[in-house]
């Protein structure tokens, strides 16, 4: 379980981008931080992911506050997949998935293989095994760098922006793929695409201006904004 | 890990190795001279120094009982090479000169000549006698003392500076040039020899007398080399040297003037083999150094700040001072050994350039791919090694390659430090043959059948870059 308590960022020009926030992300399923862009989100994600440190408040994974812990220990348990995925271009699928496992978790090149492998044939995507990054869809590259974060088998992967990148049939396809994966791990999914969030997540908060404004299961935030807007809309 | 290991003992051991080639032993009577002055001192058709100056040093050695080793170098770097201790005299055809002779001391002149002005038969500008030359083109070989003597006699006088010989011999039968002044014993020997349409005109310009420079601090060297002098004065041995070479018929055009197809080829594949191994070794030099160089500097800000800009400094100097200085000043200044000082100063150049390169690459990596590796869990070191170098490397391959063809190229400069690379071997090939077409041109298509195929390595590199997708911009 990841707990966020009283969480505050302010950028170094001045911009406060997540102010006083809490929420907890549960140990199973798929959880939905959703927003418009400059609502606080991604920061939020960067905070949880230890890219950026919190002025304020604390983060805690299973109890423990993640500043204190080891890198190599944290990244074991908290992985994360970029809106840009970063898969390494000089490496084919195989390699970008076996690196880690070799480097950091110490296995053997030919344990590695095998493990990497398995993933890709249990995600459905083992035919890409050989492939350079340059040389697969959208779709596929979304896929690879999941399957490289979840070769690590994680507590937790973070996800930004997975659609982002892809058109609406393939983002049907992806939903239904990553609903499968929630078996793996807990997913926290940071995403503008509120279709796509009603398709995977069943609990979620929608951030506005750097504070939850909605929170609970995916249908009431949905419903909530909804009328929020409608109001909005009735009053102004 | 283990290539970067055996790079760097490899480098060391050819250092060492270059290094331990002796300066100056302590038996040895080591002299200098051109090799590119014949008669007194060139290459025989088997492709050993011979010459008036040769069998001179080697008489003195035996009479002084060391064991002679003579050092062929540039002249126009010669003197300096005598003070910087490289060798313990010059017994090279050097004119005794106030000048000179405040930074040496010259042994009793072992012969008499004189500056002597020759011109092409067909004398198509009419003159006679160098005080008709004003306005003309005369050409001198760079350092020698004529070149002192017209600009200071004949101001009026257009003193073309060349590196040999046979370079002013090209120029003559090219009619680029009026006239040349040389040696008037060596000038008329050459005309013989190379069977030119030169003809010497007017009066000595003035007479010279040649002598053995030694460094000031070596008296009792000079003392021993002026009793050798007179002793072979005096037994004739003198004499019967000068017979051999400037004697009636003692000279035949088939002994001098040729070389065997055969040494000549030998002589141009072992001087490219010297200018390739120095090559090498620099380009290993320069590339292990240009790596955590190049790494500095792309820390513009952090705790490595000073000495990000230390390196900047260095990689700046270097980048903009020529090379050749820096091989003199490493040869001459620093006062290594020539191979050390060759590989020296190629591999920091060539680090330079490198640093530069790598920088560049190094910067078009994405830095999500440090970002996207460091979220798997890598250290600092593994996301250098695995992810950002690796991609680095590729990016700059392309103009690595650029370097690595230029600095073969700049292997020609270290011929001035007295090493027989293929640009110098080309040099004494031509002073005994006199085709500096042919050797030169053999010379540059030497070099062009090693860098073309790299420059379509690094084409097809960047082909296959730009295919993969690296570089982000």
């Amino acid at each position: 379980m990841i707990e966020v308590q009283n969480l505050a960022y302010t950028y170094a020009d001045g911009t406060k981008a997540v102010n006083d926030v809490s929420m907890t992300f549960p140990e199973q399923g798929i959880f939905a931080v959703m927003g418009l862009s400059g609502s606080g989100k991604t920061t939020l994600l960067n905070c949880i992911a230890r890219f950026l440190f919190p002025q304020q408040g604390e983060i805690l994974l299973d109890g423990q506050d993640i500043q204190g812990m080891q890198e190599v220990d944290f990244r074991q348990q908290v992985g994360v997949v970029f809106q840009h995925l970063n898969l390494f271009p000089h490496m084919n699928v195989l390699e970008n998935m076996m690196l880690a496992l070799e480097r950091v978790q110490g296995k053997t090149k030919a344990a590695a293989k095998a493990e990497s492998l398995e993933m890709l044939e249990r995600l459905n995507i083992a035919e890409l095994a050989q492939s350079y990054p340059a040389q697969v869809s959208g779709g596929q590259a979304q896929r690879v760098a999941i399957a490289r974060g979840l070769a690590l088998k994680p507590k937790f992967m973070l996800l930004d922006e997975p659609t982002s990148a892809l058109d609406a049939a393939t983002t049907s396809d992806f939903a239904q793929w990553l609903r499968e994966l929630q078996e793996f791990t807990s997913f926290i999914v940071v995403t503008h695409d509120l279709p796509f969030a009603e398709q995977t997540a069943g609990q979620g908060v929608f951030m506005e201006n750097g504070l939850v404004q909605e929170r609970g299961s995916l249908a009431e935030v949905l419903k909530n904004i909804d009328r929020c807007s409608r109001n909005k809309t009735g009053t102004g | 890990m283990h290539h970067a290991r055996i790079i760097i003992t490899l480098t060391l051991a050819f250092l060492t190795l270059a290094g331990l080639q002796p300066a100056a032993a302590e038996e040895e009577f080591v002299t200098a001279l051109t090799g590119k002055f014949p008669p007194f001192s060139y290459y025989d058709n088997q492709g050993n120094l011979a010459g008036f100056d040769v069998d001179v040093s080697r008489e003195i050695a035996q009479r002084i009982n060391q064991k002679s080793q003579i050092i062929a170098t540039e002249w126009d770097g010669i003197l300096a090479g005598l003070l910087a201790e490289k060798y313990d005299a010059i017994i090279g055809s050097m004119a005794i000169t106030p000048v000179r002779q405040q930074s040496v001391d010259f042994s009793t002149p072992y012969y008499h000549s004189g500056a002597q002005l020759f011109i092409h038969r067909d004398n198509p500008n009419k003159v006679y006698s160098i005080s008709e030359c004003n306005g003309l083109r005369i050409a001198v070989v760079l350092g020698e003392t004529y070149q002192h003597f017209l600009e200071e006699k004949f101001p009026e006088v257009e003193v073309v500076t060349l590196k040999s010989g046979a370079e002013i011999f090209a120029m003559m039968e090219q009619k680029r040039i009026t006239g040349f002044v040389t040696d008037r014993l060596v000038g008329a020997w050459q005309v013989k020899e190379a069977g030119r349409p030169f003809v010497p005109v007017g009066e000595m310009l003035y007479k010279e007398r040649i002598g053995i420079p030694v460094r000031k601090d070596r008296p009792e060297l000079l003392g021993q080399i002026n009793q050798a002098l007179a002793a072979m004065e005096d037994d004739g041995t003198m004499q019967g040297i000068h017979q051999r070479y400037f004697g009636l018929g003692k000279t035949s055009s088939s002994e001098l003037g040729t070389m065997q197809p055969s040494v000549i080829a030998i002589k141009l594949l072992k001087g490219f083999a010297v200018s390739l191994g120095i090559a090498f070794a620099a380009i290993l030099l320069g590339f292990v150094l240009a790596v955590p160089c190049g790494l500095l500097l792309t820390f513009r800000r952090g705790s490595l700040k000073p000495i990000h800009f230390m390196v900047r400094a260095f990689v700046d100097f270097i980048r903009g001072t020529p090379v050749l200085i820096q091989l003199l000043f490493v040869w001459l200044g620093l006062g290594l050994a020539p191979f050390p000082a060759a590989i020296l100063t190629l591999g920091i150049s060539a680090m330079a350039y490198m640093a530069e390169v790598i920088r560049a690459g190094l910067m078009s990596v994405d830095p999500g791919q440090d970002l996207g590796a460091r979220a798997l869990g890598l250290s600092p070191v593994d996301r250098f090694r695995f992810v950002v170098w690796p991609q680095a490397f590729r990016i700059a391959i392309p103009p690595l390659m650029n370097c690595v063809v230029s600095l073969i190229k700049d292997t020609a400069l270290v011929s001035i430090i007295s090493i027989p690379e293929l640009i110098r071997e080309a040099q004494s090939i031509i002073s005994v043959t006199f085709e500096p077409g042919l050797y030169y041109l053999i010379a540059g298509l030497m070099f062009f059948a090693v860098t073309f195929p790299l420059m379509k390595f690094s084409d097809r590199v960047e082909q296959s870059i730009k295919a993969k997708g690296f570089s982000h911009d």
